[in-house]
């Protein structure tokens, strides 16, 4: 059966014999380097990876600190560190997150985010027979938007855009007021679709309760991040704090103090005040949902129409998108997110020297950012109609893309309903056109 | 030598040489590279939780899981159970591939090898199964980095038992004809080999890249992926170039196919950074990247993630196997294999039974 060679054999054995045996070989060293070499760049990688421990905690938001210090000429270093017990004590890790439900005012707050889905989101990524997932924040969008949300995740730097630092509690796609928040429909949406041109995927495969759950997460990190934000504020702002901590009164370690006459500190009062601020913005969002009027004939005298007030004093979309569309105007502007550390504190945002303590802090080298080609007919935000009325009515939050003044009748400061529905159709022409 | 005894040498060798080794060591090879394609699926679709104990599925033995829950079940469970019956499959492979070396085969370094990879297959399997009961992602990560090496271990005991590589040691008087490779060809195959195992190493770790990452460190990574493919691509037509000079087909062949699968390699690469981080800047000048959406987890774009995975084994154990056949050929040829006796031959080869054995009649 075994059709060849049978010999007698005389056993070696043991690691003593083994291993000269491994590498006298056929080839002495060269065939025992084949094994230590990967082994040893196996090792060096690791050191480099390090371990998978648990994220026992959000990464604090050192961005902003530095940004507070900057502005205000004071040390918030302390006033960072106070915000951040508070924030952890309310809302737990990244493994254990909470719901600080109990601090909220309204059913709406209170239940803008499931606990159980909160859960199912976060932590580790396993998955059951019945097809539950777990970790799904982790297994879907860490890489990108970072432990805390901060768009600063570990791919972060190779795309652009950049990921959404949800901290600052600003979205772009939405169709609410651009000072509001999205509704749950919106996150869904970009969700389900994706930014196309971006790095942001469509999760069209993944079941609707895992969305869900997402959405539940992602308004739960930006709920999160904004108090972290306001909480350095106002402790700087209000509560007194410098290099050393405020009175008992003052001090936001009192908030999360058991001590039973902590609850009624100014701190406390200030800190649930801002919670509830920030989680009632998100409650209320669906009442900011902006409407759409019917929309007006689609034909050439609209796209004209349209045309002349692309080119136009009023709008004057071609001082950004260039006259044809085509993004080539001239331009030089950054996004809300990069002109917090930058031009907001009189920083060139080339000027590395001056930036590089905010890049060490954690934040992301400044990109410039560019109009949309609208010729080329992709529309990160979504392409429908009733989307690019809702983007030239409100414009992009955080980001230079204006809104316009709504007017009754036509005018030499806004538009009407009508004429936002001439330019939508004037630049949905644009991509038409051969 | 004259040709009578060249051929006599010939049907010795024939008959030294064990088939079964060679074709139990070839099964191994084609179960070890799907088991990492496999392997590699689940770590696409984070499924390497969907079971979550170990060696057991779900409180049933490995082998007595209900095909039906199996096969009707999520996709998680049915790539992550398959895997683990797959890898099983190897396992026994393994053991086989040790009986049949230990019984059959007369070059302790070759049986020594056998034993190596049953030993990799249960370490192979133990770190997989210390991924699923710690849920730690480094961990994974180092047992996607070891499935590579296995596959090489497969890929060189395939080599060693193959007629070639008899036919290369007993085939004198073309050996007498053929070039010496020089230090130099031996010093590039070697780097191929460990800047294809560096490359593996890196691309493991930006697969696995943990959430606290900085996005420096990646960045670092990804740059040095992308400069260590090119060069290793701008190497492997030297190498092919150098070990042509050689002379021998078997040897040249295998540096060919690696300017191929390192091109491949490349443009499955770029697939993966697309269907994963969306259109690159650098490709902008494309028209069609502008629109692109990413799609998380689609079927198509899982392939190709899952490719580049496992072409990154095959140019590893590829290179590996280069290397292996160009040591074998200066070997052969410095020693001059050629022209000098058979006894003498076999004893330098490291065939190191002791004489006596070499003795032993061959059944034919």
């Amino acid at each position: 059966m075994f059709g060849s060679g049978r010999v007698g054999l005389a056993r070696t054995s043991g690691v003593r014999q083994f291993i000269p045996l491994v590498a006298r070989g056929p080839f002495g060293y060269a065939c025992a380097m084949r094994i230590v070499v990967p082994v040893g760049l196996a090792i060096g990688c690791l050191w480099v990876a390090g371990c998978d421990a648990p994220v026992d905690h959000f990464p604090p938001n050192r961005v902003h600190a530095l940004v507070v210090s900057a502005s205000r000429q004071v040390d918030a270093e302390l006033a960072a560190e106070d915000s951040l017990s508070v924030i952890d004590a309310w809302f737990g890790t990244p493994e254990q997150p909470r719901w600080p439900k109990d601090l909220l005012r309204g059913d709406a707050a209170q239940h803008l985010v499931d606990p159980d889905r909160l859960v199912r989101a976060a932590g580790r990524v396993y998955s059951d027979q019945e097809n539950h997932h777990f970790g799904l924040y982790n297994e879907h969008c860490v890489t990108c938007h970072g432990v805390a949300g901060g768009g600063n995740g570990p791919a972060s730097l190779l795309q652009n855009p950049y990921p959404r630092d949800f901290r600052a509690g600003v979205f772009k796609w939405k169709s609410t007021a651009r000072s509001s928040k999205p509704t749950r429909e919106d996150l869904l949406r970009i969700l389900q679709h994706g930014a196309p041109g971006t790095a942001m995927p469509s999760f069209q495969t993944v079941a609707g309760e895992d969305l869900e759950a997402l959405i539940d997460y992602v308004i739960f990190l930006s709920v999160r991040g904004e108090v972290e934000r306001r909480l350095v504020d106002i402790a700087v702002d209000e509560l007194g704090y410098e290099e050393r901590r405020p009175d008992a009164d003052a001090s936001l370690l009192g908030v999360v103090s058991e001590a039973p006459q902590a609850a009624d500190t100014d701190a406390a009062d200030l800190a649930v005040a801002e919670l509830n601020e920030v989680a009632g913005s998100w409650a209320e969002a669906p009442e900011e949902v902006v409407p759409v009027p019917d929309e007006t004939p689609f034909d050439a005298a609209s796209i004209e129409r349209g045309r002349e007030l692309f080119h136009g004093p009023i709008a004057n979309c071609v001082g950004c998108h260039g006259p044809d569309g085509d993004g080539q105007a001239a331009t030089l502007d950054y996004d809300d997110w990069t002109k917090e550390y930058t031009t907001r504190l009189a920083i060139t945002p080339d000027d590395d020297d001056a930036v590089r303590p905010y890049r060490q802090a954690g934040a992301l080298r400044p990109r410039q950012i560019h109009p949309r080609r609208l010729t080329s007919g992709v529309f990160r935000g979504g392409g429908d109609s009733q989307t690019l009325y809702r983007r030239l009515l409100v414009g992009i939050a955080g980001t230079p893309m204006p809104g316009v003044i709504v007017a009754q009748e036509p005018s030499a400061t806004g538009l009407t309903a009508e004429q936002i529905w001439d330019l939508v159709h004037y630049i949905v022409s644009l991509s038409e056109q051969p | 030598m004259n040709p009578p005894t060249e051929i006599s040498a010939q049907h010795d060798a024939s008959a030294m040489r064990s088939v079964w080794l060679h074709r139990l060591a070839v099964l191994a090879v084609t179960l070890v590279w799907p088991l990492i394609w496999v392997g590699g699926l689940v770590t696409t679709y984070d499924a390497g939780m969907a079971v979550p104990d170990w060696p057991g599925t779900y409180g049933y033995n490995l082998f007595l899981y209900p095909i039906s829950t199996w096969l009707s079940g999520p996709f998680d469970l049915f790539i992550e159970h398959g895997h683990r019956l797959l890898g099983a499959v190897v396992g026994m492979v393994a053991i086989a591939l040790v009986a049949v070396a230990a019984t059959r085969e007369r070059r302790r370094w070759v049986i020594a090898l056998a034993a190596t990879i049953l030993v990799a297959v249960i370490l192979q399997g133990a770190l997989g199964g210390v991924r699923v009961l710690l849920g730690d992602r480094t961990v994974a990560m180092i047992h996607g980095c070891f499935g590579p090496v296995v596959f090489v271990l497969c890929c060189v005991a395939a080599a060693v038992t193959s007629r070639s590589w008899w036919d290369r040691r007993w085939d004198g008087r073309a050996a007498a004809d053929r070039k010496r490779p020089g230090r130099g060809v031996v010093s590039l195959a070697t780097t191929v080999v460990v800047l294809s195992y560096v490359q593996l190493l890196l691309g493991a770790q930006l697969r696995h890249v943990q959430p606290t990452t900085t996005p420096g460190m990646f960045t670092l990574e990804v740059a040095s992926h992308i400069t260590g493919a090119f060069v290793l691509w701008a190497l492997t037509p030297v190498l092919f170039l150098l070990v042509r000079r050689c002379g021998d087909l078997t040897l040249s062949r295998p540096a060919g196919w690696l300017i191929w699968f390192v091109g491949a390699q490349i443009l499955l690469g770029t697939g993966t950074w697309i269907v994963n981080y969306g259109w690159p800047s650098v490709l902008a000048f494309l028209p069609f990247g502008e629109g692109f959406v990413v799609r998380s987890k689609g079927f198509i774009d899982s392939i190709i993630v899952t490719g580049h995975v496992a072409v990154g084994s095959l140019i590893l154990a590829t290179s590996a196997v280069v290397l292996l056949q160009v040591l074998r050929h200066r070997s052969l040829v410095a020693r001059g294999a050629i022209g000098a006796s058979r006894d003498a031959d076999t004893e330098k080869l490291g065939d190191d039974r002791s004489s006596h054995e070499n003795n032993v009649a061959v059944p034919v």
